[in-house]
């Protein structure tokens, strides 16, 4: 490694950066749960310690409806997000087939098209096709929980599928190989060699899908219908009336939710990274 | 022939497992897209719904209007202002991961990943209590002499809410390419007598151009959709497009103009990125 | 009785390009076999047909008697060792040698004693708790084998099984391979592009080129009587001389002199040939010492090497250079750059190759 700086920027000034960076990242963060125990009735002001805010949120009968609304979504659109995710993940990595390009082309689009543009096509979509149908056959539909969920699978099966593909892309393929010497059938060799191998994989993704889900305000808010607003649509609703010490304990909670989240998947990654290691070391040695 | 026949059950089994994933994202992704495209064509009728008879390009020709015309400029200075923030404080911190030790650069990166899976919106609230009028930042600079600033609901908040979202997306792509970077390199660019800075903009900076137009597409293309942020910081005072096209659909009911901006937005995304791939980036 | 493994014209296209080129090739039972050919010469594709990973384009492949050409590796009676051992990172060393076992349902308590004996057939006992990545190369080497032999094999196929292993590890390996097919008795089919490991393994070699098996024997027949250049100077060094076969047993070599030769049937009288010499079976000596009745030829020496316990020489005539390799030895006479020399040999040194 070299010694000598090849940057006009003295050490010192790149730790003073890193540091600034790091309280830039973390320091709102602590701040909002700091805050989230004032007494004080405006938000941002310290006004000695409280946890009334907390018990405020159980007095509050809508959010808890929102809250579990947005359980549910998150839990529905997650498993079958996954599950189609991990399947064209499988598709795209082992096998050749009529329409992979498409297909790959496809499931590309979700992860880079902007938020509002994929909340106008879900709403459009819903709205053209409740029409189309309500006029053949007299079917009257609204949106609500379902349009919610399908909305975000269309979004999450993509995310999924290129965590899943990573993983898969890292898999020695002669192990399904040995596998079927091994007289697996094809059943066999992906339930008792592929899955457990790709595991790791497919619950990044699904974190990634609980995430991503959670996280979402722009398309839910273009596809819910009364009474199945999401957690985030519902806070965000708040904060545009006005902030509240309500808001902050209903924000931490969300956090809480969230680091739950991070733990999770940073847990996985250092235990693929260990395995990583290990396979590395047991295959070193060969060209 | 055998052989054959087995390529053939392949190629069915490969298609059967993409099927129920491809049929889904025909239907809930493609047929939404092109309705969206189909739509920017239309006219909005004098009621504000919307006639399919009347096929033209009146809603891409009032984006040359004033009033759009602006909202896209501030969107894209705003968002070219956070990418320059994001990418000036961000390379020096990759650089610095990239030579720490292997266990101080675990933590570090966990540190940066942090706050990209913390929720979104809450994030966003935390600025909003942040910048409040008397709140934490305004004490502190009174405190210190300052005088109290008074700065949420302006475009400086919004640039502080997308760089707080986004900096994570320029860290990661630009601490890769750094750590890709052959020290070796960098060695013999001093050793062929190049000063420092020299080293650094013949050197390092070409070496790594693949992380930072990475990091500059994906915190460049999300800050041009942005809605949340701006919503929430710029108090809707300052209008961006994410939150023009929300207005077009939610308030003002102009679906054809709104389907247009959703697609130029979507055009922008799609051909950064494809210049991306073009430029040899791997992946983002 | 059938062969163990029985190829018939079998090719192997990839898209348009052709990996293996109509192979006919008979393995005997219980036999060592080498196929031994450079990266890309499509042995290790044809071992893939056999495990049937890979199915022919066109040909027949029959293992004792039965066509097995069309059907899935889980259906065939062979078990492979992969390359890089391809054991599972997940399961332990016992459940990685029962994986084929369970597969085919085989009895709980039949399990367990077969993978015990798989296990200390190839001294791991102790280790049925291991993770592979626990294990050193050659302990992953012994465990996919036990992995393999468990399943009792009619054929047991080996994809460059010593590849990975260091230099030491690879000859200690050698020994045990060969001592271990010894013990069970199984037709083993390996793949190899070292030429040391195929003489020092197998009963039998095969050598292959472009996707063309070039000749098949035993390693001796394979290196005192290549049929074709390729062979020759894949298995071991030699010189080549040009010239055209005027009779089955004598060459016209390109200075005009007749030399006698082996007698060959694979060529047709009056085609161009190579006469392959080896460096060993070339006498030199000073100019007329040589004995009557010996192909002779005369030059100077350009170099000589001298290597322990041999000298080689380059022997410079008017129309090629040849290496000669005499042992080092005080009763021999050494000879020094710039000498006048003759090279001699007995009609039985040269064979003669295809070019």
């Amino acid at each position: 490694m070299s010694r000598k700086p090849i940057h006009r920027l003295p050490a010192w000034a790149l730790r003073t950066n890193g540091a600034v960076v790091l309280l830039f990242l973390y320091a709102p963060i602590i701040l909002l749960v700091i805050f989230s125990f004032s007494a004080s009735r405006i938000p941002g002001q310290w006004g000695g310690f409280t946890a009334e805010w907390y018990a405020t949120l159980f007095d509050d009968s809508r959010l808890q409806r929102t809250i579990a609304v947005s359980v549910r979504v998150a839990l529905v659109s997650t498993l079958l997000a996954t599950v189609l995710g991990t399947m064209s993940a499988l598709a795209l990595e082992r096998f050749k087939f009529r329409g992979r390009r498409v297909f790959d082309a496809l499931l590309y689009l979700p992860i880079i098209i902007p938020d509002v543009t994929m909340a106008v096509m879900m709403l459009m979509f819903f709205s053209q096709s409740f029409s189309l149908l309500e006029s053949l056959f007299g079917i009257g539909l609204s949106k609500g929980f379902a349009t919610i969920v399908v909305s975000h699978v269309a979004f999450n099966i993509a995310f999924v599928s290129v965590v899943v593909r990573a993983r898969i892309a890292g898999m020695d393929a002669t192990l399904e190989q040995a596998a079927s010497d091994l007289y697996a059938s094809r059943w066999q060799a992906f339930r008792f060699v592929t899955l457990p191998l790709i595991a790791p994989g497919v619950l990044g993704g699904a974190l990634l899908a609980v995430t991503l889900s959670l996280d979402d305000v722009v398309v839910t808010q273009f596809v819910a219908g009364p009474g199945s607003t999401t957690l985030p649509v519902y806070v965000f609703s708040l904060i545009r009336k006005g902030v509240t010490p309500t808001i902050n304990a209903v924000s931490v909670i969300m956090l809480v939710a969230s680091l739950i989240l991070v733990a999770g998947s940073v847990g996985l990654q250092r235990a693929n990274a260990s395995r990583g290691r290990q396979q590395l070391r047991t295959s070193g040695g060969n060209s | 022939m055998a052989e054959a026949k087995r390529e053939r059950t392949e190629r069915r089994r490969g298609f059967l497992l993409a099927l129920p994933s491809f049929a889904y994202m025909v239907l809930f992704f493609a047929i939404p897209l092109i309705i969206v495209l189909v739509y920017s064509f239309a006219t909005r009728t004098s009621t504000g719904s919307t006639s399919l008879s009347d096929w033209n390009f009146d809603a891409y020709r009032k984006l040359g209007e004033p009033i759009v015309r602006n909202v896209v400029v501030r969107s894209v200075i705003l968002a070219l202002v956070t990418t320059v923030i994001c990418l000036v404080v961000a390379y020096p911190f990759a650089w610095f991961c990239a030579h720490q030790r292997q266990t101080v650069r675990n933590v570090l990166l966990v540190a940066v990943m942090i706050p990209f899976w913390t929720n979104f919106l809450v994030r966003n609230y935390a600025w909003r209590i942040l910048l409040s009028e008397g709140g934490p930042i305004s004490s502190f600079t009174e405190a210190i002499g300052l005088g109290e600033t008074d700065i949420l609901f302006t475009k400086l908040a919004v640039v502080i809410g997308l760089v707080y979202a986004y900096l994570p997306f320029m860290i990661l792509p630009l601490y890769a390419s750094i750590d890709r970077l052959d020290r070796r390199l960098v060695e013999a660019g001093r050793d062929l007598y190049g000063s420092g800075p020299q080293t650094f903009r013949r050197v390092v900076l070409p070496l790594t151009m693949p992380g930072i137009i990475a990091g500059s597409i994906l915190v460049f293309v999300p800050s041009m959709g942005a809605y949340v942020t701006p919503e929430l910081l710029g108090g809707g005072k300052e209008t961006l497009l994410g939150s023009y096209i929300v207005t077009q659909f939610l308030t003002a009911r102009n679906w054809p103009v709104g389907a247009s901006l959703s697609f130029v937005l979507m055009a922008v995304m799609l051909v950064s990125t494809v210049v991306y791939f073009r430029s040899g980036g791997k992946n983002l | 009785m059938s062969a163990a493994v029985s190829l018939r014209g079998i090719s192997k296209l990839f898209d348009d390009v052709t990996a293996v080129d109509n192979v006919d090739l008979d393995i005997a039972d219980g036999e060592f076999f080498a196929l031994l050919g450079p990266s890309g010469c499509g042995k290790t594709t044809t071992l893939r047909m056999i495990a049937g990973l890979e199915l022919p384009s066109a040909g027949s492949l029959q293992i004792f008697g039965e066509e097995v050409g069309s059907l899935p590796p889980n259906k065939r009676p062979v078990n492979t060792v992969f390359q890089n051992y391809a054991l599972f990172p997940h399961m332990s060393v016992a459940d990685n040698v029962a994986f084929g076992l369970r597969m085919r349902k085989v009895p709980k308590s039949e399990i367990s004693t077969r993978v015990q004996e798989a296990i200390s057939l190839v001294r791991m006992s102790g280790m049925e708790g291991r993770r592979p990545n626990q294990l050193s190369g050659g302990q992953q080497q012994r465990v996919a084998l036990a992995r393999a032999l468990v399943n009792r094999p009619k054929v047991l196929l080996l994809d460059e099984p010593l590849a990975a292993l260091d230099l030491k590890l690879r000859q200690e390996m050698q020994f045990e391979l060969k001592q271990l097919q010894r013990e069970v008795g199984i037709t083993f089919v390996f793949v190899t592009h070292d030429q040391e490991e195929a003489l020092a393994l197998s009963d039998r070699i095969g050598v292959m080129n472009d996707g063309r098996l070039l000749q098949v024997g035993t390693p001796e027949e394979m290196y005192d009587a290549p049929v074709d250049r390729f062979v020759a100077d894949f298995i071991g060094r030699s010189n080549f001389l040009k010239g055209t076969l005027e009779s089955p047993d004598v060459v016209c070599l390109t200075n005009g002199q007749r030399i006698n030769v082996p007698a060959v049937d694979a060529v047709t009288v009056g085609d161009e040939v190579q006469v392959s010499l080896r460096p060993e079976r070339v006498m030199i000596c000073d100019v007329d010492t040589a004995p009557d009745g010996v192909a002779r030829l005369s030059g100077i020496v350009d170099s000589e090497t001298f290597l322990g316990n041999s000298v080689v020489y380059r022997v410079t005539l008017d129309w090629m250079t040849i290496e000669v390799e005499t042992d080092h030895r005080p009763d021999l006479e050494r000879h020094h750059s710039g000498d006048r020399v003759d090279l001699w040999w007995r009609d039985d040194a040269v064979a003669v190759v295809k070019p």
